[in-house]
């Protein structure tokens, strides 16, 4: 029995140092951090205002990843061929439900965004750091919330109001008026109080919000819902602040080497890479099917806007569209084997397969497409917005001159076409700046709120599918209606 | 305990130690039978008496030993009366063994300790050593196979190396389903097992109901086997060697269209594609791809013995196995070494200790792209040495530009001792670990084949990972019995760590493409990329249990075990899993009349809840993650971001599943037929679910959080039934075993603002083909009903379609009868749940031979097959599309020729039966004689040859009906599977 005393000595020993305390419970993760503890210097700071920025290149951010409001619109069809993301295909003749996905995506990732933005509003103002920087932060949250709340009630009409990085469960909608009174509007108006103008950023910072985008934003919101004195006032500030002017040939505004030009208000950037190397898959979606493989090829520029164009001679058709057989940057456009040239239903073209220009990237290969810079919000437009208000303010003539002036570049030295807009009445030039813009801001996720707006989409989209009183919003995901037991109603007609 | 020392030699080391000589004794002989029945008896230990010499009897009952004349020879055998033999002159010597009263009263092994049989009370399957050696297999968890009832093994792949699937009594959560594995004493994955050789083996125990498993607490409630390895015995010095070698090949291949057929197809779609059938090439890429008759090499090494003080078990292993793919294969070393050493009467140090290298060559993913690449493309260019581009992708390509390699490190270890005190008293201590290393490297040169097929830049990436667990544990525990009283009783603490670190690095462009630069450091500083994270999770346990019986016909146990886990918050860190259970042996009654066809009744019943706490430890909390950066400035410049990814649920808790078992076991015609019956109820609360929150919340789009939110129940009737007999010089065992389960969701995210529909079956390509509800099984496959094919433009526009529908294609059920096909009209259109899974097993035994065949099927399940459903653009067809829609009155079940399209969505036209009844595995043993293993001067060998996977009947096209599902809420969906082989193997055993 002599060794057995130091066996007990030794287990005895190892039995009470291992009889620990209840820190040897709490075991947090390594290499991140928890809600509570971040964002708490000024590094963090930059850090989380940064991820705020970063969902804008998401892929689920642009419309749920396809341009599934410009399929609704008259100017984009589905596009990739026939049998391909028929899923989306049912927003093109307005047979979408609640179930459907991509409109689910769009709605939580939005949603997602307003999160990140609200972590850096509702946390950075308490952490100790020079006052301008962290104003700025703020204003730039601030103006990315904004930015996502006019999406929503733009496209979902009623939404819940969340303004903290964790709401209660119980949330209701809140009526469009007051998101845009309590959210939207304060947070544009601090952001244009708070932030620099473009020419006030360094060169590295480009990209970040300005003074200029969330007067833009601004306009664009007041605007969708007729508030045209504000509008007038706002685009007038833009255009007075002389930090943006006209790129002078219309075919330069969209070509890689020209991202950031004078013309761009607020714009995605993003680089020749997957999305972890700062690309953004809306250039892949919307890129060439096939040969060169740039894309899936969604969104194909409608064979009735091309028409339109032709007749009209518009020079801005060809920079507009990729054509089978062009030649772009060195590289020939021969498309998709599985995609038919032309479609033809009753001896007539409907659709021929072309592709949409202003997201081109140089170079062949797919992966180039994810470096393409979304153009949100551009100077042209901030012009026609201004028109749009001159005109509906009761200044018909000083709202020509800038519609005329979006015109004049367009014509560039073709001097025989697209001529001055000379009608006088209100109600005449209210059309040609909605016409305008559908040729100014083709395929740039502009038109189908234009129809909306001014009430023309029962007119223009009806043949199509469009119901009036309905179609006007997407529908609220299902998933959210039923997790929320019915606490979140649907919106009419689905 | 029932100990059974089979061993085996190999051919070379036989001739090698069959020089050496033991002693110069005599070699006495005989046969071993039940003087009952006359059968032979298996495994029966014989120990010359006053000396370390001891031997056990083989298949055929014979044994053979060394001693003297006058020695005395004991035989012990359980179950039957020990026998004194004096040995005389008559080196022959054939004796008989009479019952013992006390029949069955083998040892099982139970969580924490050993019981009788008799004893037992919990739903408990034991599988001896000798029962996985006579059908040898290259897994252990593979040769419990149709041995456990309610036990569902599945060989999901032929890749060398692949793990079994193992479902026990269906799936209880929805999360990790698999068992949990306790390797002598050190709980661990099931996944460890296959570090075992199966020859080192002395038992698997696999624990089903709760009063088995709920000593296992959290862990224990997907099921708990236990494995028991062989420790040396004192006395017995033993070599034993085995090798075999087996051959395989693909055991079936999928009908495609030959190139005339798809030629045939794609003019359909595209007319005038192609006008000349006869000129265009054939292509069989399947041919081309899988290799003939590759072989697996098997062989092991064992060595045991020991003295009064000290025993010792050493096994050596290799296991080297070539793909049915050209480049994949598997070389692996396992080592085990078992030690005890009894420092005093009364105290005991050991070691278990086992170990596994191994080198993987990775498959190349072509098995998909062998189905989908065109028929009619050719692998190379008129040079016959480029690769041609082909369309679907050029799989020897693939296989040539692939080059992928894992290896492994895997260690277990238990570190113990014992202190035995008043006799009834023991106290055990002891150090596990459980280390496991894994590094992969990858490699793809610069190549191109096409614009689809190529590599700009050549790259590498190497990825490190480590998992180590270290559990610390004491027990305490008292036997004793008192009269009519046996009590035995447990209490025990015990504390574990557990951490995994990952180090992946990742580069382009290295300076040449040959082995010797396929390092990091050989990369372009700009592509080099680590990444680096660290987890750990520590669980602290109480437990205790307590064993009464009252004159072996009460019976009676209960168990409590208390958990805490890192993983929980602090409110729910704690969890309690209790349980209890009684039995009653009925024929130890007085009343019971002894000598009728019934011999022995067992009467079974527990309750008991076992917890589940497999799931990330960070899953409670709300992370902050670098990595969202943004891009700004005129360079394009990415800023680094941070901030939430998803989401965390700090009320997280124990997922509990309560289980009541109620089981008989009855014995009859003097155990001949042994039928062993069990009814179930398994229902799980609190199932730790990811749930996608209401979306407000800004988790993201299809970002989940862990909720407590749904409720599964699974209940199901159970049976194991053998009967074994002797006819002339015949001996016959058949067996056939089932299960019936039926799995329903009872809840799911009531009241939480969590989605109440649990989405998976993610194709990859947009669709998702599974959903979980309330009122469901798991997991149901959720589409489109397909009433036919629209024959004619009629009655394409009177019937429901969506969008764009012409006529030839599929015609779904419009389920809302709204007039129009949309998502609404989705409806359930199968499940991956079998009803019914079976066993079926034969033996013969004739002289020196047996003959084996092992049975296994299922019932009432669907396959969705996913590898067809998926398009994004033109692939080869499976050959039921030459069947297709081709002009009214044509096919009503294949639509007209597609590419894309809504002929591809999630429907019934996907969904195939999943039954399948399937010969496992066919086995011819032969034993040697005795006078030539006493020529060769060994006590026993034996060859075998054996068929694996010889005949599958089944409806399903795919490779094989096994396949396993990554998630229970997923189903099951065939992507592509490795294919199972199907294998012939020789082989030889012999020992000293």
């Amino acid at each position: 029995m002599k060794n057995t005393l130091p066996i007990i000595a030794f287990l005895s020993i190892l039995f009470f140092a291992a009889s620990c305390s209840d820190d040897f419970l709490e075991q947090p993760p390594r290499s991140a951090l928890t809600v509570g503890s971040f964002p708490a210097t000024p590094d963090d700071a930059f850090l989380a205002i940064n991820a705020a920025y970063n969902i804008n290149r998401t892929w689920q951010i642009a419309t749920g990843g396809y341009p599934i409001l410009d399929f609704m619109a008259d100017d984009l069809v589905k596009g990739s061929n026939p049998g391909d993301g028929i899923d989306v295909a049912v927003y093109q003749n307005f047979t979408h439900t609640p179930t459907e996905i991509s409109a689910e995506r769009w709605y939580k990732t939005v949603y997602e965004g307003i999160r990140r933005a609200n972590l850096v509003i509702t946390v950075v103002p308490d952490i100790e750091m020079d006052n301008v920087l962290r104003d700025r932060y703020v204003a730039e949250a601030r103006f990315l919330r904004a930015y996502h709340y006019s999406s929503l009630v733009r496209g979902y009409g009623a939404v819940p109001k969340v303004t903290q990085i964790d709401p209660p469960l119980t949330l209701g909608r809140t009526e469009v008026q007051e998101i845009l009174d309590e959210i939207v509007y304060p947070d544009l108006e601090f952001a244009i109080s708070i932030l620099p103008e473009r020419s006030e950023y360094a060169p590295e910072d480009l990209g970040r919000a300005t003074k200029g985008a969330a007067r833009g934003i601004l306009a664009r919101t007041k605007l969708f819902y007729g508030e045209f004195q504000d509008v007038e006032a706002l685009t007038q500030d833009i255009i007075e602040s002389n930090e943006y002017d006209l790129v002078p040939d219309f075919s330069e505004i969209f070509p890689e080497a020209n991202e950031f030009n004078q013309e761009s208000i607020f714009e995605i950037s993003a680089r020749v890479g997957e999305f972890n190397d700062g690309g953004n898959q809306y250039g892949n979606t919307v890129g060439v099917r096939g040969s060169p493989n740039k894309g899936w090829g969604f969104g194909r520029p409608a064979y009735s806007w091309i028409i339109e164009m032709e007749d009209q001679e518009d020079p801005r058709l060809e920079p507009s569209i990729l054509r089978l057989g062009e030649v772009i940057d060195g590289i020939t456009i021969a498309g998709d084997a599985s995609t038919p040239d032309e479609t033809i239903i009753d001896g007539e073209i409907v659709e021929i397969e072309v592709y949409i220009q202003k997201t081109w990237m140089p170079g062949a290969d797919g992966l180039t497409s994810w470096g393409h810079n979304r153009r949100i919000i551009r100077y042209a437009d901030i012009l026609l917005m201004h028109a749009e208000a001159l005109n509906e303010n009761g200044k018909t003539p000083e709202a020509l001159t800038f519609l005329n002036s979006i015109r004049a570049r367009a014509r560039g030295d073709n001097s025989g076409v697209l001529p001055d807009i000379t009608v006088t009445g209100k109600a005449a030039v209210r059309d040609a700046i909605l016409e305008e813009r559908k040729y100014e801001l083709a395929f740039e996720n502009r038109r189908f709120w234009d129809l909306v707006r001014t009430g023309k989409a029962a007119e223009v989209l009806g043949p199509f599918g469009f119901i009036a009183g309905k179609n006007e919003l997407l529908p609220i995901p299902q998933s959210e209606i039923d997790v929320s037991q019915g606490r979140i109603t649907q919106n009419p007609g689905y | 305990m029932k100990q059974h020392f089979y061993s085996y030699w190999t051919v070379y080391l036989l001739m090698f130690l069959g020089n050496l000589s033991f002693a110069q004794k005599n070699t006495f002989t005989g046969i071993v039978t039940d003087g009952e029945t006359k059968e032979p008896l298996i495994g029966v230990t014989i120990l010359v008496k006053g000396t370390i010499t001891g031997t056990a009897t083989e298949y055929d009952g014979s044994y053979e030993i060394q001693a003297n004349s006058g020695d005395t020879l004991q035989f012990s055998y359980t179950g039957f009366q020990p026998l004194s033999f004096p040995l005389g002159v008559s080196l022959v010597n054939d004796v008989n063994l009479d019952t013992d009263s006390e029949i069955l009263d083998e040892v099982v092994v139970i969580g924490y300790g050993t019981i009788r049989k008799s004893d037992l009370t919990g739903s408990v399957s034991s599988v001896k050593s000798e029962d996985l050696i006579k059908v040898p297999a290259s897994n252990a968890v593979q040769a419990l196979q149709g041995k456990v009832a309610g036990l569902q093994i599945l060989s999901t792949s032929g890749n060398p190396g692949a793990d079994p699937v193992v479902r026990l009594r269906g799936v209880t959560t929805l999360n990790n389903n698999n068992p949990i594995a306790v390797i002598d004493g050190v709980i661990t994955d099931v996944g460890a097992i296959s570090l075992l050789n199966p020859n080192d083996i002395a038992s698997m125990e696999v624990l089903k109901d709760a009063s088995a498993s709920a000593i296992y607490g959290s862990r224990g409630a997907a099921g708990v086997i236990i494995v028991t390895t062989k420790k040396g015995v004192s006395g017995e010095n033993r070599i034993s060697v085995s090798i075999e070698r087996s051959v395989e090949s693909v055991a079936n291949r999928i009908d495609v269209m030959t190139g005339r057929e798809f030629a045939t197809y794609l003019n359909v779609i595209t007319p005038g594609t192609y006008n000349n059938l006869d000129v265009l090439p054939e292509t069989d890429w399947q041919d081309l791809v899988f290799q003939e008759n590759a072989t697996i090499t098997n062989a092991n090494l064992s060595i045991s013995g020991g003295s009064e003080k000290a025993t010792y078990y050493f096994g050596l292993g290799y296991f080297g196995q070539e793909g049915v793919l050209p480049k994949s294969g598997l070389d692996r070393l396992t080592g085990k070494l078992n030690t005890g050493y009894n420092l005093s009467k009364n105290i005991k140090v050991g070691l278990d200790f086992s170990v596994q290298l191994s080198e993987k060559d990775n498959a190349p993913g072509v098995i998909n792209t062998s189905l989908q690449a065109w028929p009619i493309d050719t692998p190379f260019q008129a040079d016959g040495e480029t690769f041609a581009e082909v369309n679907g992708g050029n799989p020897l390509a693939a296989i040539e530009f692939t080059n992928s390699t894992t290896k492994r490190l895997r260690s277990l270890g238990n570190l113990y001792a014992s202190i035995n005190f008043l006799k009834v008293f023991t106290f055990k201590s002891s150090v596990q670990f459980d280390y496991d290393e894994g590094k992969s490297r990858n490699f793809s040169p610069k190549f191109f084949v096409g614009p689809l097929q190529q590599n700009e830049m050549n790259d590498l990436s190497y990825n490190i990972g480590t998992g180590t667990s270290v559990i610390y544990e004491n027990t305490l525990s008292y036997n004793q019995d008192l009269g009519k009283h046996g009590i035995s009783a447990l209490v025990g603490y015990s504390a574990q760590d557990a951490r995994n670190e990952f180090l992946n690095g990742r580069t382009e462009g290295l300076l040449r493409e040959s082995e010797l630069f396929r390092y990091l450091n050989s990369g372009q500083e700009e592509f080099e990329r680590v990444d680096n994270n660290f987890g750990r999770s520590t669980l602290i346990s109480y437990l205790g249990r307590v064993n009464y019986n009252f004159d072996s016909r009460y019976l009676f146990t209960a168990s409590l075990r208390r958990d805490g886990s890192s993983k929980f918050g602090p409110e729910n860190k704690y969890g309690n899993f209790p349980s209890a259970a009684l039995g009653w042996n009925v024929h130890n009654e007085g009343f019971f009349a002894k000598g009728g066809i019934l011999n022995r009744l067992k009467v079974r019943g527990s309750w008991g809840i076992i917890g589940n706490e497999k799931i990330d430890g960070n899953a409670q909390y709300a992370l902050i993650v670098p990595g969202t950066d943004a891009v700004f400035g005129e360079d394009e410049g990415q800023v680094p971001g941070a901030t939430f990814q998803g989401g965390g649920n700090p009320l997280l808790k124990w997922e509990e599943t309560r289980q009541i078992n109620i089981g008989v076991d009855l014995g009859l015609l003097e155990d001949k037929l042994i039928i062993e019956a069990d009814y179930y109820v398994k229902k799980t609360d609190d199932i730790l679910v990811p749930l996608e929150p209401i979306g407000y919340t800004g988790i993201g789009s299809f970002r989940s959080i862990f909720y407590n939110a749904a409720n599964v129940e699974n209940k199901g009737f159970e049976w194991n039934v053998s009967y074994r007999n002797r006819v002339g010089e015949i001996s016959y065992r058949v067996g056939f075993l089932g299960t019936t389960v039926q799995n329903k969701v009872t809840d799911i995210g009531q009241g939480l603002g969590a989605d109440s529909l649990l989405v998976g079956g993610n194709l990859g390509n947009g669709q998702r083909v599974s959903q979980t509800t309330v009122g469901q099984p798991i997991g149901y496959f959720f589409g489109y009903e397909v009433e036919g094919v629209f024959q004619t433009p009629e009655e394409l526009a009177s019937n429901a379609s969506f969008f764009g529908q012409e006529v030839g294609d599929l015609r779904y059920r419009d389920i809302n009868n709204d007039g129009v096909i949309t998502t609404g009209d989705r409806t359930i259109i199968g499940s991956s749940i079998p009803d019914f899974i079976y066993g079926f097993n034969i033996e013969i035994g004739y002289k020196s031979f047996t003959l084996s065949a092992d049975f296994q099927g299922q019932m009432g399940n669907e396959i969705y097959n996913g590898k067809q459903a998926v398009r994004s653009t033109t692939l080869n067809y499976e050959d039921k599309y030459n069947n297709f829609w081709n002009g009214p009155g044509t096919s009503n079940t294949t639509p007209r020729p597609s590419n894309t399209g809504g002929n591809f969505l999630p429907s019934e036209y996907y969904i195939e039966d999943g039954s399948f009844f399937r010969l496992r595995t066919l086995t011819l043993n032969y034993s040697l004689p005795s006078n030539l293993t006493q020529k060769l001067k060994i006590n026993n060998s034996n060859i075998y040859v054996r068929a694996t996977n010889l005949f599958t009947a089944t409806d399903y096209t795919g490779y094989s009906p096994e396949i396993g599902a990554g998630s229970a809420v997923d189903g099951v969906i065939d992507r592509g599977v490795y294919p199972v082989t199907r294998a012939f193997t020789v082989g030889l055993n012999a020992n000293f």
